[in-house]
């Protein structure tokens, strides 16, 4: 049925009133990302408090077992050591490196990223907050991007935390550990953990339900953690490992970082991110 | 002059499930607008397709001329948005969130957000979650109208409020009508939509089966006659005329619908001793039921 007739009211507005000047998209994001690390700010002190504490025991115990390493390390079977990337347990940073890097910390803090993303676009369309964010003058994309965004400060800030918390404790335990080197090992963290708040970005645009998007991102982050720790033992299986995030990881505690690496992971991040916001701008939101 | 709101064969569908269904409108500036409806009719869907959270099946959408998914972001410049059940962060304060939204529409400060604030008594300093849902909803009012947008969509907006606040959001939405604001408002209270609104469009089962004027919908529709004579009159007399139904004879009175032209009837009972007469107009919601019954009123024009 088509209608068009005239209105009752008696009053009229001759002409329409300009809109509020729209904000160059840069500082919407910023805008985006301030009030996003508003609500996350809470996040890099409970989440790199709880892995430096972890460190920092690590560190602190170092003195008391560093005469025993040679003696563990020979008692570790080959394939294990190859497995975990292991090659010798000679400082507190390798011992770091070896209990923590290796497995924890990649995990937890890339499952930090996708949760940031899933919170801020899925978990958001699910509570309804979209409804009235999305009716702001504010691109999907842009939303999308300040979860990237902020997933990439809130991971840096944890990573951060832990570095120091896990230096602090050596230093006073007396292992004196390297704060340049653990850096480094933490800091190889971030690319991995961007490459999963991408792939999180992009499970948020096509899916409605922060449980679906948490699952289809960690399900991956274990699958390609998997995927590398089969590689490294099994030698048909090495071919493979090309597929997996964790392939290009390494130790950046024992081998330095390696730059085409931590900028193949990030631009891996950046693109699946990107690729998701495309596809969010396309579908409804639920 | 473009109107605020124009649809033109507005089609959603979720699958093979219905959403709405070719609704064509216009909501013209300076307008308060009811959408009527009951829960499921596609009132939230049509309000959703306007915004681009849902992307049309089929036909568009215009909002202040533009586009509502290519030009999107012009027009949410200029329009408020409260969603029916209105819900964010509820760590963050009323003050927080409009903070926020000030920044992402580029305003300098908060705009009248005091002044609504200190209309509707609300609280802009306590967290989201610790506000009931009527105060909560008072900040998503707020949150709606604080940057005095041309076009206020409101989706259920007196949900949770009490009856003293509903008078007071009332009068609001009559102050915005005086400065020219344009108001669509979804509602199943139509108490207040036949208080507040210069037109109505009712839709059902996704479609737009009425747009007209309040005044219009509940004078063109039937009345009911109360006929009070000196003496017993023949009810055949007057069920014989054109738009009378449910006629009643009790002694010396008579009560029966009429629809359309009321000449007719005046003169058949001019015919005889009246002694008493009354004509009642139904309320918008007589005449809302009337349309969910069974289609539209008995009318004597077109809808």
């Amino acid at each position: 049925m088509s209608v068009s007739t005239a209105p009752g009211s008696a009053t009229r507005r001759s002409s329409a009133r300009a809109g509020a000047a729209p904000w160059s998209a840069a500082r919407t994001l910023l805008a985006v990302v301030a009030h996003r690390l508003r609500v996350h700010r809470r996040a890099p002190l409970v989440w790199g408090g709880a892995l430096g504490a972890m460190g920092a025991l690590m560190a602190a115990i170092w003195p008391s077992i560093e005469d025993s390493m040679d003696e563990l390390m020979r008692s570790y079977p080959q394939a294990l050591k190859e497995a975990f990337n292991i090659a010798t347990l000679d400082s507190v940073e390798a011992y770091i490196d070896a209990e923590m890097l290796s497995l924890i910390v990649p995990l937890a803090v890339a499952f930090l990223a996708v949760r940031i993303v899933a919170q801020a676009i899925s978990s958001a369309e699910e509570r309804g907050h979209l409804d009235t964010l999305l009716a702001l003058p504010l691109l999907r994309s842009l939303l999308a991007a300040g979860a990237f965004a902020v997933s990439a400060v809130v991971v840096a800030a944890t990573l951060a935390v832990m570095t120091l918390l896990t230096w602090i404790a050596g230093l006073a335990a007396g292992a004196d550990p390297s704060l340049v080197v653990l850096a480094r090992g933490t800091a190889n963290v971030w690319p991995l953990s961007m490459f999963f708040a991408g792939l999180a970005v992009l499970a948020a645009g096509r899916l409605h339900r922060a449980a679906s998007v948490t699952a289809v991102a960690t399900g991956t982050l274990i699958a390609m953690y998997v995927l590398d720790l089969v590689g490294r033992v099994s030698a048909p299986m090495e071919p493979v490992r090309w597929a997996s995030a964790f392939r290009y990881y390494g130790s950046a505690v024992r081998d330095g970082i390696d730059p085409l690496a931590f900028a193949g992971l990030t631009a891996a991040g950046v693109a699946l991110g990107l690729l998701g916001a495309w596809l969010l701008e396309r579908r409804d939101i639920a | 002059m473009p109107a605020v709101i124009e649809t033109d064969e507005l089609t959603k569908r979720y699958g093979r499930a219905r959403g709405i269904e070719d609704v064509s409108m216009r909501v013209e500036a300076g307008e308060v607008f009811g959408f009527l409806g009951p829960n499921g009719a596609g009132k939230t869907t049509t309000i959703r397709t306007l915004l681009d959270l849902l992307h049309p099946t089929s036909g568009r959408a215009r909002l202040f001329g533009l586009d509502s998914h290519d030009d999107r972001l012009a027009a949410h410049a200029r329009l408020g948005n409260l969603p029916g059940d209105f819900a964010y962060d509820e760590r963050l304060t009323g003050r927080e969130i409009l903070t926020f939204f000030a920044e992402v529409r580029g305003m300098d400060g908060l705009g009248r957000a005091g002044a609504l604030a200190e209309r509707f008594q609300a609280d802009l300093d306590r967290p989201l979650g610790s506000l009931s849902r009527g105060n909560r909803q008072k900040i998503g009012l707020i949150q709606a109208a604080f940057h005095d947008p041309e076009l206020l969509l409101l989706d259920e907006p007196t949900t949770g409020l009490d009856p003293l606040m509903q008078e007071e959001f009332l009068a609001f939405l009559g102050d915005e009508r005086e400065r020219g604001r344009t108001v669509f408002l979804s509602s199943h209270d139509l108490d207040e939509v036949e208080r507040i609104c210069d037109r109505v469009g009712i839709i059902r089962d996704g479609r737009l089966v009425a747009v007209e004027e309040v005044a219009e919908i509940t004078h063109r529709a039937y009345r009911r006659v109360e006929l009070e004579f000196a003496a017993p009159v023949d009810p055949e007399e007057f069920a014989r005329i054109p738009g009378v139904r449910d006629l009643r004879a009790d002694g010396t009175r008579l009560t029966f619908r009429a629809s359309g032209d009321l000449d007719p009837v005046i003169k058949a009972a001019a015919r005889h001793t009246v002694t008493d007469i009354e004509l009642i107009h139904p309320t918008l919601e007589e005449v809302f039921l009337t349309y969910y019954a069974g289609g539209e009123p008995e009318a004597d024009g077109s809808a």
